[in-house]
């Protein structure tokens, strides 16, 4: 059985209907990609799936648990894990305190351990220090450990998005156009990223992108919105040739 | 990238679970240091009344004393306004519950079961050192703390249910409730009877009777004066360790997240909710101690102004200037919009006007407070100061 | 009967008065979204003002009753006046602080109130006694029912409110600047890239909103006559009230705020008449939780969706 399953996901604002339909299934350690053109809904499919907005029709399913009406932060808890379009890390806390962040949902000592300083605080912290510190190695932050994240460049800040999504231990991970703005290099580094994090942690992943390269580089398979709706669904070579697809992204052949 | 890392995460668990079980230190050394700093601040206490208050004389003692209330005030509403970002503009209405609540319990426990309300504490509690056999503590140093906490406790279920429909909204909604509620206080406080003066009375008019005898427009006169610089240092020192141990502890992290990106916070897995619940509840636990340390003070009759929007903006002002954040910095605030009306007259006639033009100012030129969520001690604020001179200097070339 | 007659006469009056200071933190909250901690203080301006025009003219007249027209008079240069104080602030304070974080916003908006409420403290502005405002209109009763008296005072009071809403209404609704207006709330950036000249209309904004607030004082003046220091928290209380209308009716919505404002003001005068006077600030702060406990967006608002 998949292990992510959405199914007739749909959501409308006012009159607009942002995402009609939608459905995917996502098995265990799968790279599936999702693309479309701007304004297509892909983000909107992301924030449907991670609760940020509530589906108005549709059901999402996590290892067979139901994720539909549930807030953000049990969704998270769920095993489902996001960065974002823009990107959006905790700017004045230092690196590894954004990772420590995403650890919250596995530390069960709260504020009275913590407020008497108790053993189990200890360590607590020392665990989340060295998980995190193990961590941002990995990503080749370990040097700017303690600097505020806002004054990470640009290419640091979009890993150090991903490392705080694996921080919080998902089973699927959701990335939102993370090769934006990078150069060749950098995303040539990506797609090796992507690739390790998938067989290192043993996620599946789904992402967002622009950049074609990538896209077809790294998805086994890749589903394709428009205005929407999924038009196309299917491996990388098969997407490529099918002519709705090439109508959305180019228009319609003309007459 | 980092091949061996990789290899080692791979190897290893990631679960964190179990790698806090597999770390389990002794327990005496825990107990040491968890307890360490308390008996610290409690050695400082007992110092500021033995020694600092006759280096200090009585006005600068007096002086002192309200620093110290303040300082209870600013590092409370830190954890509201500069841990999670949420902008509560009430905080004087909690001081008012803590105060008058606490200021009940100890009037009327005194006038009822000792037949006067006069303090009946000990040296420590500000009975002069002269006094002949007085012990260090009296009847009334175990009925202060006691009445301080109620009111602390009072004041957090309040906190509570002000917190909870407000806190559940993004935007701006709690400054109003807030601002609202401290007004709601005042007035409500303002409705109260005359305080009962005799135990006679006070037994007559029962539990009921005393609870709503409290003094009304005219102020809550009579109260037993506890407040020392022993007390006064004892719990703004336990104030500022609960506001740093929670600040860098996991709970911290996650207030501080909530203020940072609460979208981003809720993805990560924190409850954002019950986050910025917590810290409005704690705040006002600490603001309702600082209230009965204030009702408690010689010289002072709680009254529902006390309770009012220009006491809260007062507060305001100090955590905004400490910078949104930082403890340290809220606490040196405190200090200093204390101390200045006192010794500039100039300051003293235009106070309100020169803090609000501070704090305009303040949002424009340097919009995250002198120190930002860092505090004194961190090491990368004198660095990032330092940083800041060179690149001055290297510009200059 | 008698009762419930004056309940209502008060609750309409006081009620077009909550609703014209509402307007002025809706349109702001509707384009920047942030509450303009400062408009309350704009509407004491606003009466403080009017008592000092009024003041002022009678005795460069040397008169002691004024004619009918005075009133105009006064309440166009309180508004004008106070247009101007709107727009500085806005130019000075909060213009430097586009696309800052709300928070400080709010603060500056915070400090600038201060500022105003203290400033006009200062002896040789308006002082911390209390002044009585000179009468503008003959105290002369227009309709009598049982013990129940509707007076001229009423009627000019909720008529000028009214019609000064109903102008509001045509200018937002109706004119070229009220659509770049609606635009703007709308969203920013967009308005400006489709060439509306967002901060002139965000200026405008501010102007607009700071007159409706000093139209507010010189009726507030012409109710209650005596006119308390800058810095006393009934002022606050009404600020909150009238913000409590604009939450109440949904923020940045226009209509809503008059919605709002005539409703805060019945609730809070048939509390005091049938429950109890003396917490009748409490009525309308339970209503404001229980607003945001169960319509957050309020009665005419539109749920607002965060992009993410």
């Amino acid at each position: 059985m998949s292990l992510l399953i959405a199914q007739g996901v749909s959501k409308s604002f006012g009159g607009l209907k942002a995402v009609q339909g939608f459905a995917l299934e996502l098995p265990e350690r799968g790279l599936y990609g999702l693309i479309g053109p701007n304004g297509a809904g892909k983000t909107t499919v992301f924030n449907l799936l991670t609760g940020v907005y509530r589906p108005d029709e549709g059901t999402v399913k996590l290892a067979g648990r139901e994720l539909t009406r549930l807030r953000p932060n049990r969704i998270a808890g769920e095993g489902l894990a996001r960065t974002f379009q823009n990107i959006r890390l905790f700017g004045e806390l230092s690196v590894i305190d954004n990772l420590k962040v995403a650890c919250h949902l596995r530390c069960p000592h709260g504020m009275p351990a913590a407020v008497l300083r108790l053993a189990g605080h200890r360590a607590q912290e020392r665990a989340l220090a060295e998980r995190c510190g193990r961590l941002l190695e990995m990503f080749g932050l370990a040097s700017r450990a303690h600097e505020q994240a806002r004054n990470l460049p640009y290419g640091d800040q979009r890993r150090l998005e991903i490392a705080r999504a694996i921080a919080t231990g998902p089973k699927v991970l959701l990335l939102d156009e993370p090769a934006a703005g990078m150069n060749p290099q950098e995303k040539k580094e990506l797609r090796t990223l992507i690739r390790s994090v998938r067989d290192t942690f043993g996620l599946a992943v789904l992402l967002i992108e622009h950049d074609m390269g990538v896209v077809m580089d790294l998805c086994e398979r890749i589903t394709v919105l428009d205005y929407g709706k999924v038009i196309a669904h299917g491996p990388p070579e098969q997407v490529q040739k099918d002519p709705k697809v090439i109508e959305a992204y180019l228009g319609a052949p003309a007459a | 990238m980092n091949g061996r890392a990789w290899k080692n995460m791979a190897s290893s668990d990631a679960n964190l679970l179990s790698l806090i079980t597999a770390s389990r230190p002794g327990a005496a050394p825990t107990l040491l240091r968890s307890a360490l700093p308390v008996v610290v601040i409690v050695a400082l206490a007992v110092m500021a009344q033995v020694v600092l208050k006759g280096l200090l004389g009585g006005y600068y003692a007096d002086l002192a004393i309200t620093i110290g209330v303040n300082i209870v005030l600013a590092v409370s509403l830190t954890i509201v306004n500069g841990f999670t970002g949420q902008f509560s503009m009430g905080h004087a209405g909690f001081l008012a519950v803590g105060g008058y609540v606490s200021g009940a319990v100890t009037y009327y426990f005194s006038l009822t079961q000792w037949g006067s309300a006069a303090a009946a504490g000990g040296r420590l509690s500000g009975m002069p050192l002269s006094t002949e056999g007085l012990a260090w503590l009296g009847a009334g140093d175990v009925l202060f703390p006691v009445a301080l906490l109620i009111g602390g406790l009072v004041s957090a279920l309040l906190g509570l249910a002000v917190g909870l429909p407000s806190l559940r909204l993004r935007g701006d909604y709690l400054a109003i409730v807030t601002l609202g509620f401290g007004e709601i206080i005042r007035v409500v406080i303002q409705q109260s009877g005359p305080a009962l003066k005799t135990p006679e009375a006070a037994e007559q008019a029962g539990v009921l009777g005393m609870a709503t005898g409290l003094g009304g427009a005219l102020g809550f006169g009579g109260l037993p004066k506890y407040t020392s610089l022993f007390w006064v240092v004892l719990f703004a020192g336990l104030t500022m360790l609960v506001a740093y141990r929670i600040k860098t502890s996991t709970s911290g992290r996650a207030m501080l997240s909530v203020r940072e990106d609460e979208i981003a916070a809720e993805a990560m897995g924190v409850n954002t909710t019950r986050t910025k619940v917590w810290a409005f509840v704690i705040a006002a636990f600490f603001a309702g101690i600082a209230g009965g340390l204030y009702a408690h003070k010689l010289g002072v009759a709680l009254g529902p102004v006390d309770a009012g929007f220009q006491r809260s903006f007062d507060i305001i002002i100090m955590v905004v200037l400490g910078g949104l954040g930082s403890i340290s910095g809220a606490a040196l605030a405190a200090v200093v919009v204390t101390m200045l009306p006192e010794y500039l007259r100039a300051v003293a006639d235009y106070r309100m006007i020169i803090f609000a033009l501070a704090l305009i100012l303040m949002m424009i030129l340097r919009p995250k407070g002198l120190l930002g969520v860092r505090e004194v001690w961190d090491a990368d604020l004198w660095r990032g100061l330092f940083r800041r001179g060179k690149s001055a200097k290297g510009g200059g070339k | 009967m008698d009762q419930l007659l004056q309940t209502l006469k008060d609750g309409v009056t006081l009620g077009s008065l909550y609703a014209l200071i509402a307007l002025g933190y809706t349109m702001v909250y509707g384009i920047l979204k942030f509450i303009n901690f400062a408009h309350s203080d704009i509407v004491v301006l606003g009466a403080w003002l009017s008592l000092t025009i009024a003041a002022k003219l009678l005795a460069l007249m040397g008169i002691v009753d004024p004619p009918a027209w005075m009133g105009a008079v006064v309440l166009v240069g309180a508004m004008v006046a106070c247009g101007a104080v709107g727009f500085t602030i806005e130019r000075l304070a909060y213009k430097p602080l586009r696309g800052a974080p709300r928070l400080n916003v709010l603060i500056t908006a915070i400090g600038v109130s201060l500022l105003l409420q203290n400033t006009g403290q200062l002896s040789a502005l308006f002082g911390t006694s209390p002044r009585r405002i000179p009468d503008l209109l003959p105290d002369t009763t227009l309709l009598s029912i049982g013990q129940v008296q509707l007076k001229l005072l009423d009627v000019v009071g909720a008529g000028t409110a009214i019609a000064l809403m109903v102008a509001l209404e045509w200018l937002v609704f109706h004119t070229k600047i009220g659509r770049a207006m609606r635009a703007t709330s709308h969203n920013v950036n967009v308005a400006a890239l489709m060439g509306i000249p967002v901060n002139r209309i965000i200026s405008f904004t501010f102007v607009l909103g700071s007159m409706l607030a000093a139209a507010g004082g010189f009726l507030w003046a012409l109710k209650y006559q005596t006119i308390k220091q800058t810095a006393d928290s009934s002022w606050v209380l009404l600020g909150l009230k009238a913000f409590v209308a604009a939450v109440v009716g949904g923020i940045g919505n226009v209509r809503g705020a008059m919605l709002g404002g005539l409703a805060i003001g019945m609730i809070e005068q048939f509390g005091a008449a049938y429950l109890s006077s003396s917490m009748k600030d409490v009525y309308v702060f339970t209503i404001l939780i229980l607003v945001l406990l169960v319509r957050p967006s309020g009665l005419l608002g539109k749920a607002t969706i965060e992009k993410v």
